[in-house]
């Protein structure tokens, strides 16, 4: 095909210059466009997040609705307990002031332990003679309705400042963060399910193999919600920790192992805990490595971390590998038949990096829903 | 385009720690990790929950 005798004129119309159809083909989309681009492109993207919204909503009323149904089921209040239900609902938490970041983690630590041990005080208002078990999972469900209500009003928020300004660039960071705050919204509302059961969840993985390991054991109660025991192995002191279950409690392993540290010596400390995986790597994955391995704001972790470094005590992790969605809702297969691969990894790791004689504590990090020791 | 709502079924196996029969059925509500729950059929020893897991409807094995 020859390519040189191209006429640009024809092709364009340009010859014809009174040609008005062939000019407003050209010249009016270019117009359009140039005023109200962002406009239609504002117009596309807000069809896409109302999609989104609405989903977000009616999450927020079904996980709401199954709280006050499960509360009515199981805690047999006297009075209605809507009201004081939908009031929960709206706590909210301002977090201290970090302008002197010196301290702030003890502040948060206080503002989030206040916030915890209240709820739950006001939780079990609702009727005193609910067993701690049917408290733990009710305060569960109260996180999950009271998330997914902040992430509901938060989207919306951002999507209504930005249709009201009719300002596209005010709406893409809020497209580009969608389909992640989605997935984790899908995960708490798969989430409920589990806990309404007593079932127990990925997350649940660290405390289901340390809880195997405490079964012929004596267990003690050494901080708020968490027991620890003792056994040996190869000759080791081994120091067995997790939270209390089977309720729907992650403990407070830091406490706890400021108690262990002010009556014995460590010399490793070896944590258990679910990871989140990245994509296209395979779930229930074990992985071994270095450092604290547990999730949460942080406070926990600090505390641990502090304690290591003040005593010089090296911190091993095995975490198991997991979406967001497994962590929080019923344990897969896959997930649970690792277990005792966990176990005889983390007797390895003892074998490897300790001596005999030494003392090591082991923690199953995680959320011990249906998970008993 | 059309998404496909997977349902799970939760599952717990039991384990007789003598005899190590495992058995598995459909859970039941009060189920959790490590509990006893009922005589082994096959000796004199006590079924403990050993698991307790979801599996998807068209991944069920008929063990």
């Amino acid at each position: 095909m020859n390519y040189t005798n191209i006429d640009f004129d024809q092709l364009f119309g340009s010859s014809d210059q009174t040609n008005p159809v062939m000019m407003l083909i050209w010249i009016v989309p270019i117009i359009i466009f140039v005023f109200y681009g962002q406009r239609i492109q504002l117009q596309i993207t807000s069809g896409e997040l109302k999609k989104g919204i609405k989903k977000l909503e009616e999450y927020k009323i079904e996980s709401r609705n199954e709280l006050i149904g499960y509360v009515k089921k199981n805690m047999n209040p006297k009075d209605d307990p809507t009201k004081k239900i939908d009031r929960f609902l709206d706590y909210f938490t301002i977090m201290p002031v970090n302008l002197d970041p010196t301290g702030i983690v003890v502040k948060v630590r206080h503002i989030v332990r206040a916030r915890e041990d209240y709820s739950r005080e006001h939780v079990k208002s609702l009727s005193p003679e609910t067993s701690d078990f049917e408290l733990t999972k009710i305060q569960t469900l109260l996180e999950i309705a009271t998330s997914l209500q902040m992430i509901y009003k938060v989207v919306n928020h951002l999507f209504l400042t930005a249709k009201k300004q009719n300002n596209y660039p005010l709406i893409l960071p809020l497209q580009m963060m969608m389909p992640f705050i989605m997935e984790e919204a899908e995960a708490m509302h798969k989430a409920i399910p589990a806990f309404k059961m007593g079932q127990p969840i990925g997350d649940g993985i660290g405390p289901m193999v340390i809880g195997k390991m405490m079964l012929e054991s004596k267990k003690e109660l050494i901080a708020f919600q968490t027991v620890l025991s003792e056994t040996e192995y190869a000759g080791r002191k081994l120091f067995l920790l997790k939270a209390e279950g089977p309720g729907a409690s992650v403990g407070r392993p830091g406490d706890a192992i400021q108690s262990i540290i002010s009556k014995n010596k460590l010399d490793a400390i070896i944590m258990v805990d679910a990871s989140l995986k990245m994509e296209g790597e395979e779930s229930a994955t074990i992985s071994q490595g270095f450092g604290a391995a547990i999730g949460g704001i942080g406070i926990e972790r600090f505390q641990i971390e502090d304690i290591a470094t003040k005593n010089e005590i090296p911190i091993f992790a095995i975490v198991i590998k997991q979406s967001i969605k497994e962590a929080i809702t019923l344990m897969t297969k896959e997930i649970a038949d690792k277990a005792d691969e966990i176990r005889s990894q983390i007797y390895e790791m003892i074998q490897d990096n300790t001596k005999s004689g030494q003392s090591i504590l082991l923690i199953g990090v995680g959320n011990t829903m249906g998970v008993n020791q | 385009m059309f998404s496909k709502e997977k349902t799970i079924v939760a599952y717990t196996v039991e384990k007789c720690k003598l005899c190590g029969v495992e058995a598995k059925r459909k859970f039941k509500e009060g189920d959790f990790l490590f509990a006893k729950t009922s005589k082994c059929n096959s000796c004199d020893g006590m079924l403990n929950i050993e698991k307790i897991f979801g599996e998807t409807l068209n991944n069920i094995s008929t063990t």
